[in-house]
């Protein structure tokens, strides 16, 4: 082939090539340019996942035998009063561990929206008004609520006692049978529920790996990051503010806020959130400056010992996680908005005379255009697995107990 | 340099010379020496100390005890304290320490507590600064009968 015969195809490539650069450039052309600043911020919320780290207040935290024996009660229906509500039945392990429903629903219909679990080992407090400060006592206090599943210690004695794999499981854990009589006995099943849920993470997801490819300066892979999403994120950490609350690699600070929300429960109830939240805790038995905190230095209490309760708390209720979201509709404590869509309308339209005289002060109405406002939800359901969670892998029968 | 350390380093040095007989004395002073360097309590306070706030005379110098550099967001902390006035060693009290963050009209959701050390040192611990953006720490520090307040604004991201 003569370097003749191949101009006009040099041509043609060279047309295409440019082509292809303009269409690159017009793609390119609604995607921000990120700030310095605003690529600080943006690092702020990775790496992920975070690393697991075991639980210093639960002795069999990352144990076999007590994550075998977590994973069978957390789906066991007989601990419950009436034998058919399990830890599962709201704490769907295909929503995220949430149930899809506006609240949640045990033996009676609750008030509060089923707050999902993946995650969780890496929350400081625990219920939408932190009432627990460790995960054991939380997985504790539904199965001996009233409203939800309504147990007692000879139930769950029993139900451990009618499986020879529950009864070993719970032997090999603590060291001894399962007895009713035995006043650690809700306590450990607490705590072997709770080292299964400390298992449950969620994978890297869009956002992540667009936040890695800056870090590392990978263009190409950068820009498979929907501009949408692009121009979402830069609202959440500009304009928006959304970062002051929703921060760091869990999207949440750990705290508590009041955004206006109603709280007021039918019929003639309020939510006191976060006030009534402290009074819990601190009545509590299981809280980790009790006996049960198997931490003997008391690190791991600095919260609960250190707690400033304040007018502000009522009506605040814990910063969410945004992790997952597209698995855990419908949002708020109250369950009352269906849609990302309508938690974006609410900070765009926020009603200022809502919140509390003397509470937050950053809240003001984002006024959002109709794109901004899709662009922030591309955004929010980046922070999403792009493909279906797997069905939890089984923890293996440990083999004293096969 | 503090007047105990002054003494202690001369005991060691003096200790040194002197030999054997002197061993255990020299040992001890060693030690205490070895201490106050780990803990680093100077007075005038030096960039070791971190930063350090001036009211009059007084100086205070706070740090985080992990001796990491930057304030964390939303994770607990403890300070660890310096007071020093033109003497040295401040013999003053801190009585109190907290945050707030002033464009946001709050403050904290804990109450730190604070513990004397040594040397006119103090550990505050269960501050945490739990929102990124512009908080201001204070510290209220009892001079003889005078109550002074000292603070400093600090950029949490």
């Amino acid at each position: 082939m003569t370097c003749r015969s191949i101009e006009p195809l040099l041509k043609r490539l060279g047309l295409a090539a440019l082509l292809a650069l303009a269409a690159t450039a017009c793609a390119g052309a609604d995607k921000p340019e990120f700030t310095a600043a605003e690529l600080s911020r943006i690092a702020a919320h990775g790496p992920w996942p975070l690393p697991w780290m075991a639980d210093p207040g639960n002795r069999v935290s990352g144990n076999a035998s007590a994550i075998r024996l977590g994973y069978a009660l957390f789906f066991e229906p007989r601990l419950s009063a009436n034998r058919r509500v399990a830890c599962a039945s709201c704490h769907d392990p295909a929503r995220g561990f949430q149930d899809g429903r506006t609240v949640a629903r045990g033996l009676v219909t609750g008030t509060r929206n089923t707050p999902g679990l993946l995650n969780v080992r890496h929350q400081r407090w625990f219920g939408w008004d932190g009432g627990h400060d460790n995960l054991w006592s939380a997985s504790l206090r539904p199965i001996l609520d009233p409203r939800e599943m309504g147990g007692k210690a000879s139930r769950v004695a029993r139900v451990l006692r009618s499986k020879s794999t529950l009864d070993c499981h719970y032997a090999g854990a603590f060291g001894k049978r399962p007895d009713a009589g035995d006043p650690e006995l809700l306590v450990n099943v607490a705590k072997a529920i709770a080292a299964w849920q400390e298992t449950r993470g969620s994978p890297a997801t869009p956002f992540d790996e667009f936040r890695d490819a800056l870090q590392r300066g990978d263009a190409q892979t950068a820009a498979a990051y929907p501009a949408a999403a692009q121009r979402g994120l830069r609202i959440f950490v500009g304009r928006g503010q959304c970062a002051t609350c929703h921060a760091g690699p869990l999207f949440s600070n750990g705290e508590f806020g009041d955004i206006g929300m109603p709280f007021f429960i039918k019929p003639n109830g309020v939510d006191p959130g976060r006030q009534g939240g402290i009074k819990r805790l601190l009545a509590n038995p299981y809280n980790l400056l009790g006996a049960y905190n198997d931490d003997a230095t008391r690190n791991n209490a600095t919260g609960t010992k250190f707690l400033r309760p304040e007018h502000r708390n009522f009506g605040e209720f814990k910063v969410p996680s945004l992790r997952n979201l597209t698995l855990t509709a419908p949002y708020m404590h109250n369950g009352s908005l269906a849609t990302l869509r309508e938690v974006v309308r609410h900070y765009s339209e926020l009603d200022e005379d809502r919140l509390h005289a003397d509470g937050e002060r950053i809240l003001k109405p984002l006024h959002l255009s109709e794109e901004e406002s899709s662009d922030l939800v591309a955004f929010l359901e980046s922070l999403s697995p792009a493909a279906p969670l797997p069905a939890p892998v089984v923890p293996p029968i440990v083999a004293a107990c096969r | 340099m503090v007047g105990w350390r002054w003494r202690a380093l001369r005991t060691y040095i003096s200790a040194s010379r002197a030999g054997n007989g002197d061993c255990w004395r020299g040992v001890l002073a060693a030690s205490i020496l070895g201490l106050s360097a780990a803990v680093h309590a100077a007075c005038p306070p030096d960039a070791a100390d971190g930063t350090v706030v001036r009211k009059g005379d007084l100086l205070l110098a706070y740090r985080l005890a992990s001796g990491a550099g930057r304030l964390p967001m939303a994770q607990h902390f403890a300070l660890e304290v310096q007071l020093c006035d033109k003497d040295g060693v401040s013999a003053a009290r801190l009585h109190k320490a907290d945050a707030t963050m002033p464009e946001h009209r709050h403050g904290m959701n804990y109450r730190p507590a604070i513990t004397p050390l040594s040397g006119g040192r103090f550990r505050v611990e269960g501050m945490m600064l739990h929102m990124a953006g512009h908080w201001q720490l204070s510290f209220e520090v009892l001079a003889g009968k005078e109550n002074l307040r000292l603070s400093h604004d600090v950029q949490v991201d």
